[in-house]
């Protein structure tokens, strides 16, 4: 397997484009999302992207705020504890976003039976609701007979329900560590992301950390998302800040409940481009934003040991460099 | 006995989980009555989030999430959003999910999508207020073998009709949940910030099991915005205990109640 280590701004330019059906996962509100990949998306000026997502988290609320996306099929649009998400509220109540609601078990079987190129999913659960008889994408429809559509039982002639199945054009996933292939192992609840990898076309991961492929032949169970699967992978440390990575750093609770403020204007959320997105280029630069402070402050928590297992395969940045310049992508 | 009406509606729902049930919480009070109920008379419970979670109990503070690091660190178990609402809970094998609410309806049905300007018609506009969406609210309720809700008593929360159904309770009250061949068994108490309602075990209909000491059925009433009944066995809901409070306060180690 080659070496598929890549920059970020190379990742985004290479695999995103306008307009795309695009997943980050886990797709969850305070812990592990893609972040520093929707960022530089936000960057390199991407538009109209239909975001398919289990849950909402800061990304999908820069997405929102920032005028990213247009369409957002999902479960969730709040942080929890964090509250409501400002730049996701305003955007939905203004008609600037279309968002498609459904629950996140009928997200989680939507990306299953999308992975197994089922035709539909059956639906025990959304059905009855007005995720069933309501769609946002097609408003003049009531009750909505072709969102989650009756079918019946062939064995029973009980009456259920058709989930659509979801199949993103490119996932990106934060994972805790992998290597340089891409298989990797991710730390705290999976969320989707087992099936969100085999769901989408192209499968891209951000990592924590670069470990040495001896980890994953040491605890191949534990590797729930192989090789087989990923494009590219680029290693990024700290990058579901402010979200939090189980196993390695806390959610910034500071910069969580700042960010959502400055989400909830077009000022603000101006502000928060030039400030934390405007304001870094490299991966140093980056830390710097954040603050040595700070970053102590979030890397002690009380799931360190998480990590203990897998620390004598982590790759250092300079190993990381050097790795960089032997990747297929170099 | 000096407590809250917050502490009151946390004790009050952790009463409603018994010993070795399977549950599944949210984050916020439903956790905090939750972690109440298993440090206190539920030892044989056990918790699970929806993200697949299972195991834990927070540490350092109340969660800010249902994933994140507090209710991580002493998991025994971590796995997905399909093992968890699919396989432990659309499968029939929870016990008891708790759920917060926006808005109720007299048949338990729950709003936490939005509300709108006007009663909704054909036409399904944008939402004057986007709120949170299902999360796994729904799943839970269709799935779950008991569901406790829990919000504040207010008119405009306990309406005739929701803006949006996002979570079925008893639909159109009797029998109507069968329908949809839920598997779970729906809602069987609202734990209100006044007191507690339960269904009618024929109509299915809300009705006033008891209220708070500091409340009264009046006041209940007052605060609904349907002709609220009230049981005939309706009674004063015990008020916390010293020891029920104690345990509360120990769980509740970042102070969520203070904040409220």
């Amino acid at each position: 397997m080659p070496n598929k280590l890549i920059q970020l701004r190379d990742a985004v330019s290479k695999y995103t484009r306008d307009g795309m059906v695009y997943c980050s996962g886990g797709g969850l509100p305070v812990g592990s999302d893609s972040l520093v990949f929707g960022k530089e998306m936000l960057r390199q000026g991407r538009k109209n992207i239909h975001y398919l997502t289990h849950c909402s988290s800061q990304q999908v609320n820069l997405f929102c705020a920032a005028g990213v996306c247009d369409k957002v099929e999902a479960a969730f649009s709040g942080l929890e504890v964090y509250g409501f998400a400002n730049g996701i509220r305003h955007a939905v109540e203004s008609g600037r976003v279309i968002w498609e609601d459904y629950s996140n078990l009928s997200m989680s079987l939507r990306f299953l039976g999308g992975a197994l190129r089922w035709p539909f999913v059956p639906a025990t659960v959304n059905i009855g609701s007005d995720m069933q008889y309501r769609s946002a994408f097609k408003p003049d429809e009531y009750p909505c007979k072709s969102k989650i559509p009756e079918i019946t039982d062939p064995f029973t002639g009980k009456v259920y329900g058709a989930l659509p199945v979801a199949r993103p054009e490119l996932v990106v996933i934060h994972v805790t560590m992998a290597d340089v292939e891409g298989n990797a192992i991710f730390l705290g609840t999976e969320w989707s992301r087992f099936e969100l990898a085999r769901a989408a076309d192209q499968v891209i991961l951000q990592a924590d950390f670069i470990v040495d492929t001896d980890c994953m032949r040491q605890y191949p169970n534990l590797v729930r998302i192989p090789d087989l699967l990923v494009e590219a992978v680029i290693p990024w440390q700290l990058g579901a800040w402010p979200q939090c990575s189980v196993g390695v750093y806390d959610s910034d609770e500071e910069h969580m409940a700042g960010m959502n403020k400055m989400l909830g204007t077009a000022e603000g959320t101006a502000e928060f481009r030039k400030k934390y997105i405007d304001s870094w280029q490299t991966h140093e630069e980056f830390l710097a934003v954040i603050g040595s402070a700070k970053i102590d402050k979030i890397m002690k928590n009380a799931t360190t040991h998480l990590m203990d297992p897998y620390r004598k395969w982590i790759k250092s940045d300079q190993e990381i460099a050097a790795l960089m310049t032997q990747s297929k992508f170099a | 006995m000096e407590f809250t009406r917050q502490e009151m509606m946390a004790i009050a729902t952790g009463r409603e989980i018994r010993d070795g049930d399977l549950c599944i919480f949210g984050v916020g009070l439903s956790m905090l009555a939750g972690y109440f109920a298993l440090a206190y008379h539920a030892k044989n419970a056990k918790a699970m989030t929806e993200g697949g979670v299972y195991g834990s109990s927070p540490v350092g503070g109340l969660p800010w999430g249902i994933e994140d690091n507090r209710i991580s660190a002493n998991a025994t178990c971590f796995t997905g959003a399909l093992d968890a609402l699919g396989f432990l809970v659309a499968s029939g094998k929870c016990d008891l999910g708790i759920i917060g609410a926006a808005q109720i309806d007299k048949y338990g049905n729950v709003n936490t999508t939005g509300f709108w300007e006007e009663p909704e018609g054909p036409h399904f506009g944008a939402p004057k207020t986007r709120l949170n969406g299902s999360g796994g609210a729904n799943d839970i309720a269709c799935g779950a073998k008991r569901v406790v809700v829990m919000l504040a008593h207010e008119k405009k929360r306990f309406a005739e009709k929701v803006d949006y159904l996002t979570t079925p309770g008893y639909l159109d009250g009797g029998n109507a949940r069968e329908k949809y061949h839920y598997i779970g068994g729906g809602p069987v108490s609202v734990i209100t910030t006044l007191g507690i309602l339960r269904p009618d075990p024929v109509t299915k209909e809300l009705m006033i099991d008891s209220y708070y000491p500091f409340s009264s059925i009046e006041e209940m009433k007052a605060n609904t915005a349907w002709d609220l009944k009230v049981s005939q066995r309706v009674t004063v809901t015990p008020e916390p205990t010293a020891e029920e409070l104690e345990v509360l306060h120990a769980v509740d180690v970042t102070n969520v109640l203070k904040r409220k």
